[in-house]
């Protein structure tokens, strides 16, 4: 996976056996301009369907860059929550343009509807899912019973902890958009007890599905690369005097899985991590 | 915490007592209140022993309840003109067509009612119609300068956050804009009850035909009948107490979210 027109693929030898299928989402060419600046200069990559043989393989994303570098406005491009001044963001095979509502988000504070219930959060994004009323309320049940919230489901989301209040976004948005989610600095300000909690619940989403793909946009380098399969690095070209370039776009993709680095418990104390993190490290500084 | 501490606590910065306590200290406020009053030196301000007795004589001879009465509809008749008009123009506010307008309302705030007498005279005539239209223009220029306000300091992330969910425009107005700002709405319209009591009285003065307690005030007023000018002021405070007091039931009742954040609640 990770098919890039643009920047480099870093890969090594293959350590499982996977097929890469459709393609699922398809960024061609996206630039943005934001008055006069040039924030995103032609992006490009693609993510497909993988598939392995007797599991269920859903795919994380790390989006990495330094702070403010574009990758919010990256961000919305893929939501679908802005357009790109030129290019294109494609869902699914074949791909259509991408329109909000196609994409969940999760943005970094998590926002909710702070004069509705838990379940009713769920509830009123349900009820925009195209589904029977009888089906959506059952899956806002089932997502209530999956995340723990079940006792939660008559609280408003203010009377919620950090914790709580980010499963209640994650499962607004499953219960919206089916299979693809955005999530925006989710690792942001975590200890280290809420940070694998947070990993367990990105990895247990996108192993729930087939199909179920998480883009991670992160400046955490360490935390996205525990939980992706693959590493999209976004940041700015330098001239000739080091200068940066105005313009993001995407700088490196690593593809996790050939490397051996994906889909393993206890990944980070790993060499191979150790190394690849020191690569991207590296890499991340000169951005 | 012992005893000595918590009574400290009520001179402290944020903190937060008990209702017993907030109880104990406003009783002993009023009681202060009543003291000075009663010991003030002041030989024109009248005393209780002499506006209890100019009340129940308004109350009893001259009618005082009818005309509260009158002026508590005329009140709430005017309160829901306004909250009609003002709450339509703030939310119509998403629209950019529609923003000068809400502007040019709010910059209204700087007109004296009573410079405005004569037109509104012109346009609906005197009496009643009058009254209602001088206290509807009075509340709705503050109350479309509020809520105006309160729904341009929606962030955006409140809008994409709706948007994200497949929202329409139009229901993420209804959802993050109608409905997420409920609680402040009834705020503003809890401050515009208020200040609807306070112009009524000098409505009631421009135009004095069905009466009403301000027409009274003025009566006594006009005559240098101070206990009963204090008499009147004091019911109307009393009225304008339970009202607040319903209002706020009525919001922590319609919003029981809006207040789960707060340090004092």
């Amino acid at each position: 996976m990770g098919k890039s027109d643009a920047g480099a693929q870093v890969g090594m030898s293959a350590n499982y056996e996977y097929t890469l299928e459709e393609s699922i989402l398809k960024v061609e060419d996206a630039s943005l301009t934001l008055g006069e600046n040039l924030i995103l200069d032609k992006v490009s990559f693609e993510i497909r369907n993988i598939t392995r043989p007797d599991s269920i393989a859903g795919q994380v994303v790390g989006l990495l860059g330094p702070s403010g570098i574009g990758k919010t406005q990256l961000f919305h491009l893929l939501a679908g929550l802005k357009q790109p001044t030129s290019g294109r963001v494609l869902i699914g095979d074949p791909g259509v343009p991408v329109k909000r509502g196609m994409v969940g988000v999760v943005a970094q504070h998590y926002p909710l509807f702070m004069h509705r219930s838990v379940l009713n959060n769920l509830l009123v994004a349900g009820a925009r899912s195209g589904k029977p009323e009888a089906e959506y309320k059952q899956k806002a049940h089932n997502l209530l019973e999956q995340f723990r919230l079940l006792d939660r489901a008559n609280h408003f989301p203010s009377q919620l902890s950090g914790g709580q209040r980010q499963r209640v976004a994650i499962a607004q948005q499953i219960m919206c958009s089916e299979s693809f989610l955005l999530m925006d600095e989710p690792f942001s300000g975590l200890d280290l007890m809420a940070l694998r909690k947070v990993q367990e619940l990105i990895h247990g989403i996108s192993t729930a599905h087939e199909f179920n793909t998480i883009i991670v946009v992160t400046h955490d380098i360490t935390a996205a690369l525990e939980v992706a399969d693959t590493i999209l690095l976004l940041g700015r070209n330098s001239d000739e005097q080091g200068r940066f370039i105005p313009g993001a776009r995407i700088q490196a993709i690593y593809n996790l899985i050939e490397r051996g680095l994906a889909w393993r418990k206890g990944i980070s104390s790993t060499p191979a991590f150790v190394d690849c993190l020191a690569e991207i490290r590296d890499r991340f500084a000169l951005l | 915490m012992t005893t000595a501490t918590s009574w400290l606590d009520i001179v402290r910065p944020n903190q937060a007592v008990s209702r017993s306590t907030m109880q104990i200290v406003i009783g002993v406020q009023v009681a202060v209140a009543l003291l000075l009053w009663w010991l003030s030196p002041w030989a024109a301000l009248p005393k209780p022993n002499e506006v209890f007795p100019a009340v129940a004589k308004l109350w009893l001879e001259q009618g005082l309840g009818p005309e509260l009465v009158t002026s508590f509809w005329m009140n709430v008749q005017a309160l829901a003109i306004t909250a009609f008009i003002s709450l339509g123009l703030a939310y119509l506010s998403v629209m950019p067509a529609v923003r000068p307008i809400v502007a040019a309302v709010a910059k209204g705030r700087f007109l004296g009612l009573s410079g405005l007498t004569f037109i509104f005279t012109l346009m609906v005539g005197g009496g009643r119609p009058l009254k209602l239209a001088l206290l509807v223009f009075g509340m709705t220029v503050f109350f479309v300068t509020s809520m105006a306000a309160v729904v341009a300091a929606i962030p955006k992330s409140s809008f994409d956050h709706a948007r994200s969910l497949r929202m329409s425009e139009w229901e993420v107005v209804w959802d993050v804009v109608v409905l997420g700002t409920l609680d402040q709405a009834i705020e503003v319209f809890r401050q515009n009850a208020a200040i609807g009591w306070m112009m009524l009285t000098m409505v009631e003065g421009i135009s004095r035909s069905e009466g009403g307690v301000g027409a009274m005030l003025l009566n006594q007023n006009k005559h240098f009948h101070l206990a009963e000018v204090f008499g009147i002021q004091i019911l109307i405070l009393l009225v304008g107490l339970v009202q607040d007091y319903g209002i706020g039931v009525f919001k922590n009742a319609v919003c029981p979210w809006a207040n789960l954040t707060l340090e004092r609640r």
